[in-house]
């Protein structure tokens, strides 16, 4: 048991991405993310590992792609402006099916906004951002051990699918300083050394993940922005890119049960639900506190994956019985649409939404509560 | 089999190019170039942005990414500080290397990262259907310009150099010989590296100024270069619209990046130094 | 064929009249599937070897052939300005 230090939600993420085994760092600094860049300036060259500053954040995720496909494992740190100009090469590593770790520590917005206030504003961006069909991940810590925990699992779980993963904070996550201590060790999933037959990389069964290889393995391997066959070489036959749409939308979908976590509080006999991540989790954590010591049988439903969304584990273990439901989220309404849709037609659906920077208190959601 | 052949692809040919284009003949170059250094086919890797001579590097039997408009360099300099030791080269045309990625190209210039650059400058856009580019020349006709182009062109070699490019070089594709020997010591070169190689597009650039057919458009891109002993002795208005070939600028005092990166950073780093 | 095409036939006889046959004979190689019949080893060939034909076979519809091998002076400008690498002059099998 290590003992607990005092340090900031970007000093656990970059911690946390160096203890699973991230080798290489390409970035662009913007508040509130640049600390990140900066400490992994300073450890990446002590651990024998690369940092480069790139000229913009398209260069950023360029350069990290660039060294995913050398065989690094490889991230970045942005917030909403960078995010939105990566948004192409995302589509680039959706495609390439290429293993990556970005980190958006969402701000006010949109355009400039307030680069030092928080938001939950790019929720719906982090799913569709990038053009044309693609599956994501997207995970949403809230608590200083979540920070560390999902880092690591951001990471394995890019390994794993060979996709890349967004880590969505928001600015008081990551500048607060809070007590942390490191948790036991964690299970860190290693690249794996796969020998390919006659080049046939992305050509498998629905639900498995590709067997791609890196490039400098012995293989001339051809990979491509283009749309591919198995091979990796463009095509734009009718039923080639169908299959290859289709495996890779499902290499995800079918492994639901590995890829959705989530928390709840107090839920096995909740009649209101709070659906809450990220900061505003923080604050319905209290609230359903509170709540339950004033008599009202509220509870937290705190998604870790946010996308995928939960929506399976939603509707058959809690939409059979929950009947009020109440999303807390900063931003104007994004995920809200979402759950409303996976909630059924007699739940009571309310929801608490401001993007001016002020995060939630637990009174407010309170307050909220009593509504019902 | 000529020495060159195994890094050659075949099963990727026939090319997809029009009858004539210059980009088979920077494949062969570069391939030669490849073969006179004796690398390992695996320890290379062709990157390309988009357009016809982001077609180039289908053709090598090595490593080879074709990556998004414009930002071929930024994945070079991921792969190639990830992998110092491997070889990177890097095929941009027009568009690519100037307009969309013309801050990519400075920058990857002030940092003389070890990349091997070809420029293929055919002054078009012609992937696309003939549009004109940052290399279009003046008064060109084409599809987004009807009524001549007004822009000035880049020029290149005098881009790189005032953005300290360690190795500057121009050639042409209608003098393969001398393409040859540019290519091979720009590759030996071991900071960054940049060979701006005029080729000729008949089919979009040609076909609306009158140089319809591969045979003119060379003779005219012959009558429009020089080498560096007869630019010299040009006056200044007929060093107009002419350029010089060959080495313009190649120097060894500054370090690589990634040699800098092994040797100064990581030293410091380990050794506590923090910074200040 | 196309008038510059049948001009350059034209200069590619021009070529073989004024010049003389080499000593040393060479050969030259044609991959007729990559040859896309663009003509500049037509051109850039000093002794006027090569020409252009109608070829229906490919997409095309034309080609070079080999006309007058024994003009050949083996400078192999043919082969380094080809772009399709459809042609080699003096090219050992097995090399």
């Amino acid at each position: 048991m290590s003992k607990s230090q005092v340090l900031q939600g970007n000093a656990i993420v970059a911690k946390a991405a160096l203890d699973a085994g991230c080798d290489f760092f390409a970035g662009y600094p913007i508040t509130p993310s640049s600390e990140i860049a900066q400490i992994m300036s300073q450890r990446m060259p002590q651990m024998n590992r690369y940092f480069i500053q790139m000229e913009d954040e398209i260069a950023s995720l360029g350069a990290c792609i660039g060294a995913s496909l050398a065989g690094r494992k490889a991230m970045t740190a942005t917030s909403g402006p960078g995010f939105s100009l990566m948004q192409e090469h995302l589509g680039s590593a959706c495609i390439g099916e290429i293993p990556l770790v970005i980190v958006n520590v969402m701000r006010g917005g949109p355009a400039t906004g307030m680069p030092t206030k928080p938001s939950q504003a790019d929720v719906m961006q982090a799913r569709w951002g990038t053009h044309g069909d693609h599956p994501i991940i997207a995970l949403t810590p809230a608590t200083s051990e979540e920070l560390y925990t999902e880092t690591i699992r951001a990471f394995n779980l890019s390994e794993k699918y060979y996709n890349p993963v967004i880590l969505l904070l928001d600015e008081v996550l990551a500048k607060a300083h809070e007590d942390f201590t490191v948790p036991d060790k964690s299970e860190i999933y290693l690249r794996k050394k796969e020998r390919i037959k006659d080049l046939n990389m992305f050509d498998r069964k629905i639900g498995d993940n590709p067997h791609r290889v890196d490039f400098f393995r012995g293989y001339s391997i051809h990979m491509d922005g283009l749309e591919h066959d198995a091979h990796g070489w463009p095509t734009i036959d009718p039923a080639t890119v169908d299959k290859m749409q289709t495996l890779r939308m499902q290499k995800i979908y079918h492994n639901l049960d590995d890829i959705v976590k989530f928390n709840t509080m107090e839920m096995e006999d909740a009649d209101i639900m709070i659906f809450a991540f990220g900061i505003s989790a923080r604050a319905a954590m209290s609230a359903v506190e509170i709540a339950r010591r004033q008599g009202i049988k509220a509870g937290l439903f705190q998604p870790l994956t946010l996308w995928p969304f939960p929506k399976v584990v939603l509707r058959e273990k809690f939409f059979t019985r929950i009947k009020k439901l109440l999303t807390v989220e900063l931003n104007m309404g994004q995920i809200k649409y979402e759950i409303e849709r996976v909630a059924r037609d007699d739940v009571e659906k309310k929801s608490l939404n401001r993007a001016n920077g002020v995060p939630f208190t637990p009174f407010e959601i309170l307050a909220k509560l009593k509504e019902f | 089999m000529r020495k060159y052949e195994k890094y050659i692809r075949y099963r990727t040919f026939p090319t997809p190019w029009c009858p004539g284009c210059g980009n088979g003949v920077i494949v062969r170059a570069i391939a030669i170039s490849l073969a006179e250094m004796d690398i390992d086919p695996k320890d290379i890797v062709v990157c390309a942005g988009i357009g016809c001579s982001g077609r180039i590097p289908t053709f090598f039997n090595t490593n080879t990414l074709h990556t998004t408009h414009g930002r071929a360099l930024t994945f070079a300099t991921g792969i190639k500080l990830s992998r110092p030791d491997k070889t990177v080269i890097v095929i941009s045309g027009d568009g690519d290397a100037l307009a969309i990625g013309g801050n990519h190209l400075i920058h990857a210039a002030r940092r003389n990262i070890g990349i091997k650059m070809i420029l293929v400058n055919n002054g078009i856009y012609g992937m696309t259907g003939g549009q004109c580019s940052p290399l279009t020349p003046r008064r060109f006709y084409t599809e987004t310009t009807p009524y001549g182009n007004i822009e000035p062109k880049f020029d290149v070699v005098d881009l790189l150099s005032a953005s300290k490019a360690s190795f500057v070089g121009r050639e042409t594709v209608v003098r393969p010989k001398a393409l040859e020997k540019i290519i091979l010591k720009s590759f030996q070169h071991r900071g960054f590296s940049v060979v701006e190689v005029i080729s000729n597009c008949h089919i979009n650039l040609g076909r609306k100024n009158k140089l319809r057919d591969p045979i003119a458009i060379s003779r005219w891109i012959k009558s429009k270069t020089v080498s560096q002993k007869q630019w010299e002795s040009l006056s200044p208005e007929e060093k107009i619209g002419v350029y010089p070939t060959g080495i313009r600028n190649e120097e060894n005092e500054r370090m690589e990046y990634t040699d800098l990166y092994q040797k100064h950073i990581v030293p410091n780093a380990q050794a506590g130094l923090k910074k200040r | 064929m196309e008038k510059h095409e049948k001009l350059l036939n034209q200069e590619a006889a021009d070529k073989r009249r004024k010049g003389k046959k080499p000593k040393t004979p060479n050969k030259l190689k044609v991959i007729k599937q990559y040859c896309k019949g663009c003509g500049l080893c037509v051109d850039v060939c000093p002794t006027g070897t090569l020409e252009l034909v109608d070829y229906p076979e490919s997409k095309f519809g034309i080609r070079v052939e080999v006309v007058a091998e024994d003009h050949c002076i083996g400078c192999q400008m043919c082969e380094l300005r080809c772009p399709d690498f459809a042609i080699f002059c003096n090219y050992e099998e097995g090399e």
